[in-house]
Order: C-alpha cells, then sequence, then structure tokens
C-alpha cells in the first residue's frame, strides 16, 4: 500500500461526559468523493493512530447519511456541519467538482460544543426537543379517526410553511448562534421557526397564544441578538432570521394583548 | 395485572448543557424590549438632538451658546434630563453590558457579516458606557456649570479637546455611537417584525446606514468647528447680565482657515 | 386482564408512530422504543410521495383500482385482504395526515396536489415538495410529542430492543433491550409489543436504506421462532446515486415529473450528455414499454437498466450507470423536486437541472418481513408488527409510495388490535420469563465482550455487503446462490472468533454493531435460502433460468422458520379472494 494516497484526519476523543477529552490522528486511504461519515467508517476498519498505536472506532451519531435526518452534526474543521454532507475534497480545498484536492491537509473533527458530550462526537441535543414541547410544536388534531379533508390551503401557505417544515433538528443553528449558551439558556432558531410554522398551520393556530406567550419566558425570544449565524449556517435554509422577525412581532403584540385583558 | 411491574423511566441523565426554555416564566421579555425600545426613544432621540445641537457649534460660540441656553430654558429641565436622559441611558447601559457579557462572541470561527454587526454592537456600546460617563462627568457635571453659563459651553469643550488624546477619544466615541445607534435601528426594526423579510432588512440597512453617517459626519464636523474652525474662543460669550438687558453678542471671526492651525494649550 | 393495558412499541418511525398514537388515543399506556431519536428514524428519507385513491385530477381513479395496481404491482404475491383494507383507508388517511399539518403540494384552489409514480396511470401520489417521508414522520412525531408531554407516551431513545420476553406458554411478555448509552440491558414488562424496526438494507452493505436498517430486530424474533415471511424479495430501485457509503436513491417522482432515462445510442459516445442530440440517445424504457413509458414498476426497471449495462454493454463510459434526465423540465416542475436535485448537488457536484443525472439501481426496499396475519400479529402471541419490517400489502414488489401508506396502516391496525388483545391476555404465571431471557441476552454480551478472537466486525460486514450485493439482488442464479449462502456459513463461524477492539461499556456503538452483525448474518441467509428454492421470477425475484412466474408452484408465500440454527422453509397459500391473478405485463395492456 505504498503508493496508496492518504489523508490525515485529527479527531477529538472524549470517552465518558465526564472524562478528559484528548486528540488522535487517524491516517486514512484516500479515494476521491469521500464524505466525512465514509471518512469514520474507515476509521473504525482500521483504528489505528498514526503512531501506531490501537484505537477505537469512533462514536458518533449517523442515521440517513444523506443529510435528511439530522443527526450528524459535528465540528469540522472547526464549524459546525453535517457530517455526511461535507466533502473531503472540499475540505481540503478543491473548489470545484473533480478538482484535486491538498493531501497534505489534515482535516480535524470534534464534537458540537454547546452541547453535553456523550462519546468522541456523540453529544445529547434532547434540549431541542425539550423546547418543542415547551412551544407545542403541534397541531392538536381532534383524534386520528377520519374527520374528512383538512380545510383547503392556498399554495402561498404551503410555499412558506414548506420551507419551516424541512428543518432537520440538527441543532446547527444553536450552536453557531453567540446566544446560546448557558448563561441566557436560549431556545435558539429552531424552536422559534417551528413556532412559526404551526402558528400558520389553520388547525395548528388554536395554540398560537400559548405558544406566543411560552417564548416570552426567560430564554425565549428576546434572547435573540440578531447575529444571524443561524440562517447562515442552516444546512437545510430555513429562513430563520424571517421567522425570527415575525415571532418576535407577535410575541410582542400577544404580550401587549395579554397585558390590557388578563 | 399481566405486566409484572411498570418500567423505570428512561435512565438517560438529566439534562445537562443549556437548558430548555422557561415558557412564560419571568420578565425577561419586558426588560429585553424595554432595553431595545430604550436605544430609540429616548436615548437615540436624544443623541439625534444633541448632535443636531452640537451642530450649531459651525455657527460660532454664540450660537452654540444661545441652543445651550434654550436647552437649558425648556420647562422642568431638569427633571426631563434625568427621566428622558440619565435614568434610561443608565439602564440602557447597564442592562446592555448585562447583555454583552452574556453572549459567546463566534466572529473568529464563524466571520459573517451580521455576526460582526453583533460583536460591534457590543463593542460600541461598551465604548459609548466608557465615554459617555467620562463626557458626561466632565462636561455636565464638572467644571463650569454650563446650565448656569451657557456662554461658556464652546470654550469648555474646546478647553477639553485641546488634548490630543482626549480628542481621539471624541472622535472615537463619536463613530461608535453613531454606528451603534444606526445599527441599533436595523437591530429594532428586526426584532420587532417590522422588517420581516430579507429584501425588507436590507434596503432599511441602506437608510440605517445613511442615518449613521450623517449623525457621525454632523458630529464630526462640531468637533471640528470646536478644534478647528474656531480656536481661542472667548471664555464666557454669555456673561451674567442683570434681568431685563438684552444682550449683545460680541462677534467672534472664524478663523482664516488658511493660517496655520493653532491648537490653544493652556 | 390489566387495568390500563401496557403496550410496548419499538421502532419510532411512520409505523410505529401511527401505532403509538392509536394506542394513546384510546387511553393505552405506550412505551416507545428507539435506537435513534425517533425524528430520525429512516422514514425521513421517504422522498417521492405517499399512495392514495383521492381522484382529485377527474381521472376516475378510486380505491379499486389502487387495489389493482397494488396487486398486480406485486405480482399476485401479497394476500388481498390486507391490500384492499389498505387501498380502502388510504384517501383518509391522507386527509388526516393533512389535518396533522404535512405542508402537501397544493392546486391553485387550495386542494391536495397528486402526482404520478411508478406502476399505476393515475396521478395518485400525495407529495409535500420532494421530502414526503420526512413532513409525514415529523407531523407523526409531533402528535406522539402531544401525548409524551401529556404523560401517555414514554420514550426510550438510543435503546435497542435485543429480544421478546417470551412465558413458559411461549407467549410474549415484554422485552430486553439495550442502553446504547449505559450499555445497560434489562427488560421491560409488556402485554404486547408491536415491532416497527423497518428495513434491513445494511444487509446489502451500500443501500439505499439508513444506517440503522439492519433488520436485526425482526431476525432476533426469527431466531426465537417468529415467522419470516418472503425473505427473497429485496427491491433494488432503478435510480440511485452511486456513493462512497451508501446509495443514495433519486426518487421516482424525478421521473413522475416528466425525467427520461436514456444512454447514448454509441456506446464510444464520450461527449458531454447535454451536448448529444435527442436522436443520438437511446430512450429504452420509453422504447420498450410505450404505455408506461419511464414509469413502468421498480422491478423492471431495474432489470432493464442492468441489462442495458451488462448484456448490452451500453453504460456510459461502459461504467455502470445511465443518465437519468431532468434538465429539459420546466423549472416549475424542477422546483417540485428541489430536495432530491439538491441531494445530487450536494452529494455528487453537478447541477442536475442542467445536466443529466448519472444512476444506477440500489438495494432499497424489503418486501418480506415478520409474517404477521390479518391483524398484524406474528405468530408470537403478543408479539406484532408493522412497517416495512412485516411482509404484508407489498408482495412480490412493491408499488412507488404504497409503503409510507402501508406503514401508517400497519401501525393503525397493529395499535388496536394489540390493545385488544392485551385486554384479553391471561395474567403471567411467574415472572413470565423475564430473568431467564435477561440471563441470555447478558451472556450473549459477556461472551462478545471476552472474545479473543482476530476478526473485525467491520470487515465481516463489508464481506456480507458484497456476497449479498452480487448473488442475491437483481438478477439471481441457483449456483450464486448456493455459493453466497456457503460464504455465509463461513462469516458466521468467522464471526465467532470476533474481536472487539472497544471494550468500554459507555456508548460502545461497536459493541451494539457487532451484536446486529450477527442477527443480519442469519436473516441473510433466510433471504438466499428462500431464493434459492424459488424457482420462477416473480416480481423482483428474477431467475433468468427460470424467467416466468410459475403460479401453480409458487404462488405461495414463503415462511422461513429457526430450527436448528439454520432456516427452514414453507409455504403458505396466499389469499387471492379478490382478483384472480393474470400475467403481469406492462409493455401494453
Ligand atoms: C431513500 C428512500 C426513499 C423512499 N421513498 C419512499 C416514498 O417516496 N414513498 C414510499 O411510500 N416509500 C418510500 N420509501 C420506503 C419507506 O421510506 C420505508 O419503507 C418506510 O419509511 C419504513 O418505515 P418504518 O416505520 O417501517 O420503519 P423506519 O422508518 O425505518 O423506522 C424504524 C425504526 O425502528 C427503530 N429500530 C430499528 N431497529 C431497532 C431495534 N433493534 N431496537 C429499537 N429500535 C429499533 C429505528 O430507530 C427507527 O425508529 C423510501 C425508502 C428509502 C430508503
Ligand atoms: C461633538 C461631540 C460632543 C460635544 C461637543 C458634546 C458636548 C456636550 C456638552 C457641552 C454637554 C453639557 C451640556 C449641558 O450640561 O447642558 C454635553 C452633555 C452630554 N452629552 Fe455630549 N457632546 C458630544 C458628544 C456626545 C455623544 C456622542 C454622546 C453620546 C450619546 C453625548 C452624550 C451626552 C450626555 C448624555 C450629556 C448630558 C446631557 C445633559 O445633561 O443634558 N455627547 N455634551
Ligand atoms: C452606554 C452604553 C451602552 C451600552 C453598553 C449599550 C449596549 C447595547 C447592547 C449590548 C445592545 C444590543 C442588544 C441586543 O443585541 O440584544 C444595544 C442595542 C441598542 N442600543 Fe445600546 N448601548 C449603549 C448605549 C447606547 C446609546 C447611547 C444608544 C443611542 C444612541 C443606544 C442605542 C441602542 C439601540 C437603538 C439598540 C438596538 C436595540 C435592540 O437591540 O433592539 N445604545 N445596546
Ligand atoms: S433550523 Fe436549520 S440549523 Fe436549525 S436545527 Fe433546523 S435544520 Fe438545523
Ligand atoms: S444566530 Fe442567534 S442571535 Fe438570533 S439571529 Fe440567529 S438566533
Ligand atoms: S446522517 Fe443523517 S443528516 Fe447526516
Amino acid at each position: 500500500m505504498a503508493d496508496q494516497q492518504t489523508i490525515k484526519v485529527s479527531i477529538k476523543r472524549q470517552a465518558s461526559p465526564d472524562a478528559k477529552a484528548s486528540t488522535e490522528t487517524f491516517e486514512i486511504p484516500y479515494r476521491p468523493n469521500m464524505n466525512i461519515t465514509s471518512l469514520l467508517g474507515e476509521v473504525a476498519l482500521n483504528p489505528r493512530t498514526v503512531s501506531g498505536v490501537d484505537s477505537t472506532p469512533i462514536t458518533y451519531d449517523s442515521n440517513c447519511l444523506e443529510e435528511i435526518c439530522g443527526s450528524c452534526a459535528m465540528l469540522i474543521n472547526g464549524k459546525a456541519m453535517m457530517a455526511c454532507s461535507a466533502l473531503v475534497d472540499k475540505l481540503l480545498g478543491a473548489a470545484e467538482h473533480g478538482q484535486k484536492p491538498d493531501l497534505s491537509k489534515t482535516i480535524t473533527l470534534a464534537p458540537l460544543s454547546k452541547f453535553p458530550v456523550v462519546r468522541d462526537l456523540a453529544v445529547d441535543r434532547s434540549v431541542l426537543f425539550e423546547n418543542l414541547k415547551k412551544v407545542k410544536a403541534w397541531v392538536p388534531v381532534d383524534g386520528s379517526y377520519d374527520l374528512g379533508p383538512g380545510p383547503r390551503q392556498v399554495p402561498q401557505i404551503q410555499e412558506q410553511r414548506y420551507p419551516l417544515s424541512n428543518c432537520i433538528s440538527c441543532t446547527i443553528c444553536m450552536e453557531v448562534c453567540p446566544q446560546f449558551n448557558d448563561a441566557t439558556g436560549f431556545v435558539g432558531a429552531a424552536t422559534i421557526a417551528q413556532t412559526k410554522l404551526f402558528n400558520m398551520d389553520p388547525a395548528g393556530k388554536v395554540l398560537k397564544e400559548e405558544r406566543l406567550r411560552a417564548l416570552a419566558g426567560d430564554g425565549g425570544i428576546q434572547e435573540c441578538g440578531f447575529a444571524q449565524n443561524c440562517v447562515q449556517a442552516c444546512p437545510k435554509q430555513l429562513p430563520l432570521t424571517e421567522a425570527i422577525s415575525d415571532i418576535g412581532r407577535d410575541v410582542f403584540v400577544q404580550q401587549v394583548k395579554d397585558f390590557f385583558t388578563r | 395485572m399481566a405486566a409484572a411491574a411498570p418500567p423505570a423511566p428512561p435512565s438517560s441523565a438529566p439534562l445537562r448543557g443549556v437548558q430548555p426554555l422557561r415558557a412564560g416564566e419571568g420578565h425577561s421579555f419586558f426588560w429585553r424590549r424595554l432595553h431595545s425600545l430604550s436605544g430609540i426613544v429616548p436615548i437615540g432621540a436624544f443623541l439625534v438632538e444633541h448632535i443636531v445641537s452640537n451642530f450649531e457649534m459651525l455657527n460660532g460660540p454664540m450660537a452654540y451658546a444661545k441652543q445651550v441656553l434654550f436647552l437649558n430654558s425648556l420647562p422642568l429641565v431638569r427633571v426631563l434630563e434625568w427621566s428622558f436622559i440619565f435614568i434610561p441611558l443608565a439602564f440602557h447601559a447597564l442592562y446592555g453590558v448585562f447583555i454583552a457579557v452574556r453572549g459567546r462572541s463566534n466572529v473568529n470561527v464563524y466571520p459573517w457579516a451580521g455576526n460582526f454587526g453583533y460583536l460591534m454592537q457590543r463593542v460600541t456600546g461598551i465604548i459609548a458606557l466608557l465615554y459617555i460617563a467620562y463626557h458626561v462627568a466632565t462636561q455636565r457635571f464638572m467644571g463650569t456649570n454650563l446650565p448656569e453659563h451657557p456662554g461658556a459651553a464652546f470654550a469648555k469643550v474646546q478647553h477639553e479637546l485641546a488634548n490630543p488624546v482626549i480628542l481621539a477619544v471624541y472622535v472615537i466615541a463619536m463613530i461608535a455611537t453613531c454606528w451603534h445607534f444606526a445599527y441599533g435601528i436595523w437591530l429594532f426594526a428586526a426584532k420587532w417584525g417590522i422588517t420581516p423579510g430579507t429584501e425588507a432588512r436590507k434596503k432599511f440597512g441602506y437608510v440605517c446606514g445613511a442615518i449613521g453617517t450623517v449623525l457621525c459626519v454632523m458630529g464630526l464636523t462640531a468637533i471640528y468647528a470646536v478644534v478647528v474652525k474656531y480656536p481661542n474662543a472667548p471664555e464666557d460669550v454669555m456673561p451674567e447680565v442683570p434681568a431685563g438687558v438684552s444682550r449683545v453678542a460680541p462677534v467672534v471671526a472664524p478663523r482664516d482657515l488658511k493660517a496655520p492651525l493653532q491648537v490653544a494649550v493652556r | 386482564m390489566a387495568a390500563t393495558p401496557r403496550i410496548i412499541v419499538v421502532g419510532g418511525g411512520l409505523a410505529g408512530l401511527s401505532a403509538v398514537i392509536k394506542i394513546a388515543e384510546a387511553g393505552g399506556t405506550v412505551d416507545l422504543f428507539s435506537i435513534v431519536p425517533v425524528k430520525r428514524s429512516h422514514s425521513v428519507c421517504a422522498q417521492g410521495g405517499i399512495n392514495a385513491a383521492k381522484d382529485l385530477k377527474g381521472e376516475g381513479d378510486d380505491v379499486l383500482k389502487h387495489f389493482d395496481d397494488t396487486v398486480y404491482g406485486g405480482d399476485f404475491l401479497a394476500n388481498q385482504t390486507p391490500v384492499k383494507n389498505m387501498t380502502a383507508q388510504g384517501p383518509a388517511i391522507i386527509d388526516l395526515l393533512d389535518r396533522m399539518g404535512v405542508p402537501f403540494n397544493r392546486t391553485p384552489e387550495g386542494l391536495l396536489d397528486f402526482r404520478r409514480f411508478g406502476g399505476t396511470l393515475y396521478q395518485r401520489t400525495a407529495f409535500a415538495g420532494a421530502t414526503t417521508g420526512q413532513q409525514l414522520l415529523y407531523a407523526l412525531d409531533e402528535q406522539v410529542r402531544r401525548h409524551e408531554s401529556e404523560g401517555k407516551v414514554t420514550k426510550y431513545e438510543g435503546w435497542e430492543f435485543l429480544s421478546a420476553v417470551l412465558d413458559d406458554n411461549g407467549v410474549c411478555r415484554g422485552i430486553v433491550a439495550m442502553d446504547l448509552r449505559s450499555m445497560e440491558t434489562r427488560t421491560f414488562a409488556a402485554d404486547a409489543i408491536i415491532i416497527c424496526t423497518g428495513g434491513n438494507g445494511a444487509i446489502f452493505g451500500k443501500s439505499t436504506n439508513s444506517v440503522v436498517c439492519t433488520g436485526s430486530a425482526q431476525s432476533a424474533l426469527y431466531q426465537q421462532g417468529a415467522f419470516y415471511a418472503n425473505g427473497e424479495f429485496i427491491q433494488v430501485h432503478p435510480t440511485a446515486i452511486p456513493g462512497e457509503d451508501k446509495l443514495r436513491l433519486m426518487s421516482e417522482s424525478a421521473r413522475g415529473e416528466g425525467g427520461r432515462v436514456w444512454v447514448p445510442r454509441d456506446r464510444n459516445d464520450k461527449r458531454a450528455a447535454q451536448t448529444i442530440p435527442e436522436p443520438e440517445r437511446w430512450y429504452f424504457l420509453e422504447e420498450r414499454y410505450p404505455k408506461y413509458g419511464n414509469l413502468v414498476p421498480r422491478d423492471i426497471a431495474t432489470r432493464e437498466i442492468f441489462k442495458v449495462v451488462y448484456q448490452d454493454e451500453m453504460g456510459i463510459d461502459g461504467q455502470p450507470m445511465v443518465y437519468l434526465d431532468v434538465s429539459h423540465l420546466s423549472p416549475e416542475r424542477q422546483n417540485k423536486l428541489e430536495g432530491i436535485l439538491e441531494i445530487y448537488e450536494k452529494f455528487v457536484g453537478d447541477d442536475p437541472r442542467k445536466v443529466p443525472m448519472k444512476i444506477f439501481p440500489g438495494v432499497h426496499y424489503t418486501m418480506g418481513g415478520l409474517w404477521v396475519d390479518f391483524q398484524q400479529q406474528t405468530n408470537i402471541p403478543g408479539v406484532f408488527a408493522a412497517g416495512e419490517a412485516d411482509y404484508s400489502i407489498h408482495g412480490a414488489n412493491r408499488l412507488g409510495a404504497n409503503s409510507l401508506l402501508s406503514c401508517i396502516y400497519g401501525g393503525f391496525v397493529a395499535g388496536p388490535e394489540a390493545l385488544k388483545y392485551a385486554k384479553t391476555l391471561k395474567p403471567q404465571t411467574g415472572d413470565g420469563g423475564h430473568a431467564k431471557e435477561l440471563a441470555r441476552q447478558k451472556a450473549l454480551n459477556e461472551a462478545l465482550l471476552n472474545n479473543q478472537g482476530t476478526e473485525n466486525p467491520f470487515k465481516i460486514w463489508r464481506e456480507l455487503g458484497d456476497a449479498m450485493t452480487k448473488y442475491a439482488t437483481i438478477v439471481r442464479y441457483n449456483a450464486g446462490l448456493d455459493e453466497c449462502d456457503a460464504k455465509l456459513v463461513e462469516l458466521l463461524a468467522r464471526y465467532k472468533n470476533v474481536n472487539l477492539s472497544d471494550k468500554s461499556q459507555w456508548a460502545n456503538t461497536s459493541f451494539a454493531f457487532t451484536r446486529q452483525l450477527y442477527n443480519m448474518l442469519e436473516l441473510a441467509r433466510v433471504i438466499v435460502k428462500g431464493a434459492r428454492m424459488r424457482d420462477e421470477s416473480r416480481g423482483a425475484h428474477y431467475k433468468p433460468d427460470f424467467p416466468d412466474r410459475n403460479d401453480e408452484r409458487f404462488l405461495k408465500t414463503t415462511m422461513a422458520a429457526f430450527v436448528n440454527g439454520a432456516p427452514e422453509i414453507t409455504y403458505e397459500e396466499v389469499d387471492t379472494g379478490w382478483i384472480k391473478p393474470r400475467p403481469r405485463v406492462y409493455t401494453s395492456s
């Protein structure tokens, strides 16, 4: 395998939530069109570091491998990205498809920094699901039995709702947000976008006021400092700042109404 | 009962890290929105007023004195000053510091325009805080009491700016404050849902940029007037006169701009 | 009888969540187990849409035509009664999903929009952009979250089902599951369990499936005595994007919206695809199937592409690839495909709006699965199954966009049926077999951790995938299948010698994977054995040596039982009570 081209990947590892973190570097046989998940697969196949120490396969979350399940968010070369859609060639500097990458560069992988590490690159992101519960991100249907068709909906509404419904709960928008941290306990952009999605639904509307009140709680929408990283980094290109703006207005109006009527 | 025992809840550890939304709890929404609003009115409004007033310096010490006199002759001026300037400003400043220290800026990793703006809003806010504290202390509460001696305003500022370090501080603070205010209006519109669309925010960005630039230029013009245009202004262009006697304005000639600059050093 | 029956649902894809919703709604309490957070289940990957004959396009479609298309598309191997029920419920299920807030595409009048899919002549597929599965899964996930917040559902995300707990009478009393973080293995009591653990694409190494689609749970149950039915029917999707780690699907909707499959007429044509003029392109599907054109059923399209590449040697540049072209479509049509076109652009780097895509068939779906009766119950009392994990509905070949429907339908049947069963269940004697099963699973864990062998489990998996893809996918020969089974036996032997490089007991993913690998190997044998014994061609199962369908011998359900450590095959009559089997030809009709 002497002439086999290789690439180096340096991975931040941590055995358990309380263990100390360390970094291991692996050398991986290079093939064109690899992505980070296939690279991690190669490590599992031969978990031996560059210095020849026998190590273990990397623990990380993944499932769909096509950027739709939202599992595999991690820091790749320091930036939050989806591992399955992060192409090695591009990370190594091949600007265009088919161009030759620079194999001397090292790729670094680390877990998302704002979530508790479970192990290696796997983190606990359940806070997002908790937040979705807090804003009642669902349509409270009467029941799952046959109640006939839903209300008619002009395509324009669908066209606004659909992009919001594409959120894969990857939490990248939260990771990159300067306001999302222990001090603020900010909900993050994803939950705000989901609030908008359900407030726009003809039947989901009935919970609109409750959702808006929830979002006025501590850690709510007010914590957004409009840094706009969320919208830049979101792999699904959700119109997050637009949602924050819209919901910001709605929450305010609701608070004023509540002030005078409750 | 058929089943032996109900299973225990999932053994996943209690949530660590960033905590979930405290839905409907607390009052931070109110304070945060008040902070946002206070930046526009009254503080922003005051800034506009202040810069417009200071722009009078371009017309010389007398004109400026009149302006200061006018402002100080407003009814209940002390009450207005405290309730519309000092208290809101103190609130905005202190709460602003509280906001700023709780953010975790990451422009080094994500060098994007919005993120840069976010950081700058904090940096310029802190600059404004330090500057205003110094500026108000020296101009309003130390030295000649300007409400009583409006005629001394021009000179007082001029003495102050005679020190090049202070001059630099004023210039930097002026730019920083105008940036902070202009971007602040933009932020306000975005957060309150006045400009929800990307396109709207872009267009409003130009408007805010224009506002900021105009204010900044006007502010710097005032500094220019003090430092360059009217050197060696009289100590007091409005000496105390008995009531009923109309003042005669002493003429202060503008400096010959072609002559070499002489900064009054005392 | 239990005061409130306790049901365990394993799997949080569409099928599992549907079952949970029905049970929670009926007042039952549910424990929901899933390896991945349910919102990340494989169902999110479904792109194209979900079928239901609502006939909103004035084409005269109706549920009986949907029924017929499904049975005919499945080459008459499916039991017809459940198919009939499913197609009849289709429109109501779509309405429900619509009410739950799924952002289905709309017509200008505000009604649901429908598109055409393979194996039918009607526009019967409702869709939400090109991410229908994601939207449906989210809608159900949200409903379950709502029930969860009301205390009716407890989620055990990050827990893997290892086996069922069976009492002395072979009645299911719960499950053994393992926490994939703490690696704690324990039992959970239940009056009935519903297995909704999806597909088994991982057995073929690379497939269009998600990583957790190993079929491990189904295999574990098969090894505990459940019948595994029609295992040999594996759908190979005609259009997938060959990739390093996975075959990414290019949904049938690409063809539904007018996408065309072709190769250059001249096999030495080296020109860029866009520059090849129309007459020099060979639209082989349209030429051979004038009526259905590019929308012939998947098994047929797959075999045609396979033939063009390997028999006619007409693959692009001699590679196993053909063009799927949507570049001629109007921007509006392309917009409807946005999600999937993005996948191509993201993972391949070319813009399919301008350049024809290069695609090849990839393993996609298993028609086979746990045998269930018409109430979705397996032959183990108290074990129900639904979704891709069961074998019902699709027969020898699944029609596009029927799976999402069958998952929801299956869950909607299994949930209430499990509840009904649980209410009449006699109390268990003793501990119901919990201690024994737990001890068995713990012993397996111990053995694996203490194994001192030399085999890397990931290498075994790779060899498994290669063998299965080579011998047991599009074209099958008996000699090859024999060779494949020999390989599986060899791999099972080598498995005994596997060595875990990671022996820690915290979030040890390779440990969990290695456990699943064993189950994959056992299930692979079921697939191969079933294929070996079925000497005919039907639906997705194609043997050139037996090119015709043989109803006399094989209009039967393959039933695999785990006997003495190997699959034993028997056959069961198929319910053909509604539609008389007829030859399946798509060239004309
Ligand atoms: C790329 C792609 C596109 C598709 N497009 C369409 C389409 O357009 N239309 C259509 O009708 N069909 C489509 N299908 C098929 C359809 O998506 C699947 O058949 C369907 O989603 C299966 O759903 P499910 O509920 O049975 O299982 P899944 O969604 O696969 O869920 C399985 C669940 O079981 C859990 N699980 C698995 N094993 C265990 C275990 N041992 N212990 C605990 N939990 C476990 C998993 O965590 C997961 O929650 C497509 C399939 C693929 C691969
Ligand atoms: C060209 C630059 C500036 C000049 C020449 C200037 C001048 C003055 C003077 C002379 C006073 C005293 C007025 C009085 O006591 O009635 C004053 C007060 C004050 N200035 Fe400035 N100023 C400048 C810039 C700024 C800036 C950028 C700010 C920031 C917001 C600011 C905030 C204040 C405040 C808060 C007071 C006290 C207000 C009051 O008591 O009415 N100034 N300034
Ligand atoms: C004195 C020290 C000051 C500090 C520490 C400070 C701090 C801040 C901070 C941190 C923000 C950002 C809030 C957020 O993003 O959520 C902010 C916003 C703002 N500030 Fe200040 N500020 C100060 C002075 C001023 C002054 C003098 C003005 C007016 C000229 C002003 C006007 C604004 C406006 C308009 C906003 C936007 C409000 C919003 O966030 O919606 N600030 N300030
Ligand atoms: S909004 Fe975007 S970045 Fe945030 S969780 Fe959803 S998909 Fe991820
Ligand atoms: S990055 Fe954060 S501060 Fe607001 S605009 Fe986005 S949520
Ligand atoms: S593995 Fe699903 S998003 Fe990457």
